[in-house]
């Protein structure tokens, strides 16, 4: 069995909203605008976005309608008849039927659809697709107004019936209408159900709760029926034999011998007779209302032998009880005998269920043996004594501190008090100005060490073993001597005293200039290394075979070896070029001549002399350029650099696309 | 009613606030103003929405007012009972006395409908389709350099027992995707449209390859199915093939409709 609960389900929307939402969200929540240069694949994909996605939306809201109304095939029988009574069966079934052929042949559409967007070679012929299937999603959902707007009225009512649980313990109260069903269900629940003078006052099933025995009882109020076939009851009627028939719970079939209600007691029991099929296995109180009306004496023998047939009729099982609800005449004794028989019933099919048994293997009912033993309160000798003292009067004012928390509760401004740390906070002056003495809580071996100096260990060795007692003396005597020779040293200028030597200002000076000339040679280092990055500013090749040649040149002439290099190195520094260090380095190679003479054939290189500068002073500033960029820029942080390794693409397209041919992997 | 109403209850029991009519009244009255407030603020296409609905209501309105006017004129307007030369009782109306003249008029209507009826068809003039419209060129081979194959880009008709040759031989390719078999037919006494089976593909205006390809655009005239509607020939036969040309472009919309030829 489901149990549903019918508040939960949420607003069927009207054929036009919803293909009003679902187009609106279409357009929402799927890209809009299609580019002059999309290529047509891109095109069909936004097409076919769109259509796929309209269709989801309506699949999704009918999959919600579907799921949220229950199946009467899985209902409780007397929710399910009871929404047949209410809404007829097969026009719910068929409604929700219709709205799941209407859901998937929306799948169908779009499927076909799409498939169709395949082929077309135009975004017009796109366009045209997806609105023509958007157009016949929509028509075949406004073709199912009617069968939306039924279900949203079947919500509506859904939600608004009683909610009775048919498994609970439940009194039923039926018969006749106008004999004063509804007055009785006022009386012992709170269900405020209107009473009126005339028939079918009720129309629908109503549901009060009751206490009794510290339970709580479900009582339902029916509508009146009369008596007659099944076929021609009506709705309002039928809600009532739907609930006599699947509800199992305590019927009260409700008479009213004093005809007041305008049917006559012969009648009434015909009904009773025609229902009784209903009552099996129920309990059933004939209950026989309007008693302050005097039907009792008024009724004759005819009358009287009918009242009693009520119980033979029933095989036995009815009992009659009379009752005025006006005067409040065995209103309770009739809920409360209608309470016990079910509960008997209850309890009765419970312990004959299987159940039962599984239970009682469990169960262990303990009983404690009775003992005389008085069991008293048990006191410890210590607060007796203590109690003893403060009754006495108490002179003793140090009593409580002594005998510590043992009387917490107690304490207070009386001569025989604790003094507490606040009081004693007070009298040394008040908060702020006392601190604790923690130490009087120590919890020693002697009393007496709690005041003891503590020793200091560090690294495992006592501080104190390695205290010099003299050690102040011995500073002032170092000081006092420290001044006498400074006093001397002022008086004679001598740099020398007593086998010191002071540090000159001549001294100080050149150590200074020693340390700016170190930094200098630093930062010019660090500055050559970034500005090269280890490579030497002019190749070498190049500068060898320009100095080769001139000193070929001038040995050619007839010059000396030395003679000539001598004047390749005044002709470059009279070119006023400032030597790097480089070209010194390739000077020297020079000079060394062990060189091979291939190295000094080179390719031709279109690096200009001066290392690309047009005089020493632009080299000078693209140098201090460089210099400052060094401060910020890639070096100092180590970024990536056009030296570094890189992959562009680690996968290159032409390597990796297409199929491979026969026994090649690198080539496609 | 019922026990959730509590609405109706709570009114029944304690009745209504004593100014609720003439509050109701005057939101009646505001009602107006809300929706030509909402009618100016809108945009898009809620604005479209709501303006083509706006539009219906006042049409069904200016409708409603007017048929009130011509009730009133009639109404107000004397009645004469003179009656005029051969008018006839309700009750003799359809037996109108046919006239010579029109007798004659009908038999040559018929039969000029007879001769020309061959050619006579819903929609006499299509646009012509040219071939490369029609087909998609497929490049083939190992190079994807021949291109002597053709992909139809438009719905097909293919009998019941197509199957494709073989990939080397089949020049035209109707794809699985725009193969029909079904069109909406429109009987066009009757009035009503029936979905049919279609048995071939008569005539494509285009060409007649297409006409041999069964490609089926508009104004084309297919045979169809029309065993269901029961027809019957003047000599007591069942007729069960029957021309229909059809009216839309199937390819852009997804559908064939047609016209019975009769
Ligand atoms: N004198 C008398 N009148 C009663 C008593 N109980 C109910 N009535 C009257 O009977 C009339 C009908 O009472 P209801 O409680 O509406 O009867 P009902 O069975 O619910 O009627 P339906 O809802 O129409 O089926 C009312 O006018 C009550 O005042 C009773 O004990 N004594
Ligand atoms: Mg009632």
């Amino acid at each position: 069995m489901v149990l549903v609960n019918f508040k939960t389900i949420t607003v069927v929307p009207a054929g036009d909203a919803l293909v009003d939402n679902v187009l609106s969200k279409t357009q929402r929540k799927t890209p809009t605008v299609v580019h002059k240069g999309y290529a047509i694949g891109r095109i069909r994909d936004f097409y076919m976005r769109k259509v796929k996605f309209s269709q989801q939306m309506f699949h999704d809201k009918l999959t919600h309608i579907l799921n949220d109304f229950p199946n009467l095939d899985e209902l409780h029988p007397f929710y399910a008849d009871l929404l047949n009574v209410l809404y007829d069966r097969d026009h719910y079934k068929l409604a929700l039927g219709q709205l799941a052929t209407a859901r998937s042949l929306i799948d169908g559409i779009a499927r076909d659809y799409v498939r169709l967007l395949k082929y077309a070679d135009s975004q017009y012929r796109c366009k045209c697709l997806k609105r023509a299937a958007l157009g016949r999603m929509c028509t075949l959902i406004s073709r199912h107004k009617k069968n939306l707007a039924y279900l949203e009225q079947v919500r509506q009512h859904l939600a608004r019936l009683p909610s009775i649980d048919p498994a609970t313990r439940t009194l039923l109260i039926a018969g006749f209408p106008n004999v004063g069903k509804s007055s009785f269900i006022n009386k012992i629940t709170r269900a405020d159900v209107d009473v009126q003078p005339y028939a079918f006052t009720t129309k629908s099933l109503f549901v009060g709760h009751c206490d009794y025995k510290y339970l709580r009882w479900q009582v339902i109020d029916t509508p009146g029926i009369l008596d007659h076939e099944l076929e021609a009851r009506n709705t309002i009627e039928m809600q009532s034999i739907t609930a006599l028939a699947h509800l199992r719970a305590c019927v009260l079939f409700f008479i009213d011998p004093s005809e007041q209600c305008g049917y006559s007691l012969e009648k009434q029991h015909s009904l009773f007779k025609s229902i009784m099929p209903l009552f099996a296995n129920k309990p059933v109180i004939v209950v026989a209302n309007k008693t302050d009306l005097g039907w009792e004496s008024a009724l004759d023998d005819s009358g009287r032998a009918l009242l009693e047939s009520f119980k033979a009729d029933s095989g036995g099982r009815a009992v009659l009880m009379k009752m005025s609800t006006h005067e409040e005449e065995g209103v309770s004794e009739v809920k409360n005998s209608a309470c016990e028989k079910l509960l008997e019933l209850r309890v009765e099919s419970k312990v004959r269920g299987k159940k039962v048994q599984k239970v009682l293997n469990r169960l262990h009912l303990a009983t404690p043996k009775a003992t005389s033993q008085e069991r008293t309160p048990n006191i410890p000798a210590s607060v007796l004594a203590k109690r003893a003292v403060q009754s006495q009067g108490g002179d003793d004012t140090r009593m409580g501190g002594e005998d510590g928390d043992v009387e917490m509760g107690e304490e207070g401004s009386g001569p025989g008090a604790k003094k507490l740390e606040r009081d004693l906070q007070e009298e040394n002056g008040g908060a702020g100005v006392y601190s604790m003495d923690w130490r009087k809580l120590y919890k020693l071996r002697k009393e007496e060490w709690a005041y003891d100096v503590m020793p200091e260990i560090v690294d495992g060795k006592n501080i104190s073993d390695f205290l010099d007692p003299e050690i102040e003396a011995k500073l002032r005597q170092l000081e006092l001597e420290e001044d006498a020779r400074e006093a001397v040293r002022d008086v004679t200028g001598d740099a020398e005293v007593g086998g010191y030597r002071f540090v000159t200002q001549g001294e100080k000076q050149v150590v200074q200039q020693i340390k700016d000339r170190k930094s200098l040679i630093k930062q010019e280092s660090v500055r050559e290394k970034n500005a090269h990055k280890h490579r030497s500013a002019l190749q070498r090749n190049k500068v060898l075979t320009r100095r080769s040649r001139l000193q070929e040149h001038l040995e050619g002439l007839g010059l000396e070896k030395e003679e000539a290099s001598d004047l390749v190195d005044r002709a470059a520094s009279r070119r006023g070029v400032k030597r790097t260090r480089s070209e010194s380095v390739a000077v020297s190679v020079v000079r060394s001549s062990s060189r091979p003479r291939s190295t000094s054939r080179t390719r031709s290189v279109s690096i200009a002399p001066n290392d690309g500068f047009s005089d020493p002073r632009q080299k000078a500033k693209a140098i201090e350029l460089a210099r400052k960029k060094l401060k910020t820029g890639v070096a100092k942080y180590g970024r990536k650099g056009d030296a570094d390794r890189s992959i562009p693409s680690k996968l290159p397209k032409h390597l990796f696309s297409g199929k491979r041919g026969i026994g090649k992997t690198d080539r496609r | 009613m019922a026990q959730g109403e509590y609405i109706e209850l709570h009114r029944k029991r304690y009745g209504v606030r004593m100014d609720t009519h003439e509050r109701q009244r005057k939101r009646n009255a505001r009602e107006a103003r809300r929706r030509a407030a909402q009618a100016r603020n809108l945009t898009g296409i809620k604005a479209k929405l709501f303006n083509k609905q706006r539009f219906k209501e006042k049409a069904a309105m200016k409708k409603a007012i007017n048929q009130h006017f011509e009730n009133d004129k009639q109404s107000s307007r004397p009645r004469d009972d003179s009656v005029q030369d051969g008018a006839l009782p309700a009750y003799l109306l359809d037996r109108e006395q046919q006239a010579r003249s029109k007798v004659l008029s009908n038999t040559l209507k018929q039969k000029r409908k007879e001769k020309g009826g061959k050619w006579d068809v819903p929609l006499p003039k299509v646009r012509a389709i040219a071939e490369d419209e029609m087909f998609k060129v497929i490049k083939t081979g190992k190079r994807q350099k021949k291109q002597w194959k053709r992909m139809v880009t438009k719905v097909t008709y293919v009998g019941e027992a197509f199957t494709r040759k073989a990939p080397k031989y089949e020049r035209f390719i109707r794809p699985m995707g725009l193969r029909f078999k079904k069109a909406h037919v429109t009987h066009p006494e009757l009035k009503t449209t029936f979905c049919l089976g279609i048995i071939g593909v008569k005539k494509n205006p285009s060409s007649a390859m297409f006409t041999q390809l069964g490609v089926i655009t508009r104004g084309t005239i297919i045979e169809v199915n029309v065993s269901e509607l029961g027809l019957v020939t003047n000599s007591g036969k069942v007729v069960w093939g029957k021309y229909a040309q059809v009216t839309n472009n199937p390819e852009n919309d997804g559908c064939i409709n047609a016209v019975l030829c009769v």
